[in-house]
């Protein structure tokens, strides 16, 4: 019987649900964090702008990490196979995500990327989220820690303009910093507009041109590498280890 | 627009309610929407509007109840009519 307006009709009935929308995405999700946690592979969600430098962070890290580490990429985007193509340039090994006219990626997404790419044997598998600052930041992918790139030429206000992507972030990688010297913009003010919309607020100022920056990238990486292996060892069940 | 999508999947939930309850329609659908969720209530209630076009959901209002200060995005309740 209905109680919920008070019209007592007795052929409508309340139901409490109470299940999160994306319940399912979640479920997917779980599924690869413990594929991951099962293979001891880190896995970065590396998200940003169009533009903002994702894929020439892959190739600096894979110049960085790529001799001592597998790296392995899944790289969304609406159309093309051009961000996989120049990783694997860079010698790391990749497979496109296209997904039409989807704004990001999801859980299914990725495990279906999953199957294309030889991932079991890799220390890190960067999911290069396709170039959006709202969507992506929504949806679990099973990933260990969620990475931001911001370019300094994207302007200051950003992170207070998209909270909810910075808000997620576990890691804002402010790139194009040798872009500084052209712009009247203000790393402090980057800093400080992060630190207003991140719970945790951690950022590294890099440069993929000139290198500065992507020691201090590799020192967090393998990080985040030593805390998967601790997490491995304790065999508990599958969880982000950030 | 990333709300096409969610409501793609909460019609999911609303058939698995409906199969559940036995239900033949839907009088109403109740959803909470945190304020850090990343979605736009106005974007979603578009969203559903395209979708419940000739579904059990047709002649079923949305009623978007907005959390301060959460990311959560929850279909709470639903109003099912039963035969």
């Amino acid at each position: 019987m209905c109680v919920a307006c008070g019209c007592g009709d007795p052929n409508i009935v309340s139901v409490d649900v109470h299940e999160r929308i994306l319940a399912g995405n979640d479920r997917v999700a779980r599924h690869n964090r413990e594929h991951f946690h099962d293979h001891n592979v880190v896995a970065v969600n590396l998200m940003g702008s169009p533009g903002a430098g994702k894929t020439a962070i892959l190739e600096a890290t894979a110049r960085a990490l790529g001799r001592k580490s597998h790296l392995g990429v899944l790289a969304g985007d609406l159309a093309t196979d051009n961000d996989a193509n120049r990783v694997r340039a860079a010698g790391i090994i990749a497979e496109s995500i296209t997904t039409g006219s989807a704004c990001h990626l999801d859980a299914d997404m990725v495990h279906k990327g999953l199957h294309r790419l030889p991932w079991r044997t890799l220390d890190y598998l960067f999911i290069e989220n396709v170039g959006n600052l709202v969507c992506p930041a929504i949806y679990d992918l099973g990933q260990d820690a969620n990475v931001v790139a911001l370019s300094v030429t994207e302007g200051e206000d950003k992170p207070l303009k998209y909270p909810t992507m910075f808000h997620k972030a576990d890691l804002v990688l402010v790139t194009k910093t040798d872009l500084l010297r052209h712009l009247d913009v203000s790393l402090d003010r980057i800093v400080e507009n992060l630190s207003i919309v991140m719970p945790r607020p951690a950022m590294l100022a890099i440069s993929a041109t000139t290198g500065a920056g992507i020691d201090q990238w590799v020192r967090w990486l393998e990080g985040i590498g030593r805390l998967r292996s601790a997490a491995c060892a304790a065999s508990g069940h599958a969880g982000a280890v950030l | 627009m990333h709300e096409y999508s969610l409501v793609q999947a909460m019609f999911d939930q609303i058939g698995d309610a409906m199969r559940t309850h036995g239900a033949v329609s839907v009088r109403r659908v109740r959803v909470r929407i945190g304020t850090l969720a990343g979605v736009e209530p106005a974007l979603f209630q578009t969203a559903y509007d395209v979708f419940r076009v000739r579904t059990a959901c047709e002649s079923a209002p949305l009623d978007l109840v907005a959390v301060a200060a959460s990311d959560e995005l929850v279909l709470d309740q639903l109003e099912l009519e039963v035969p």
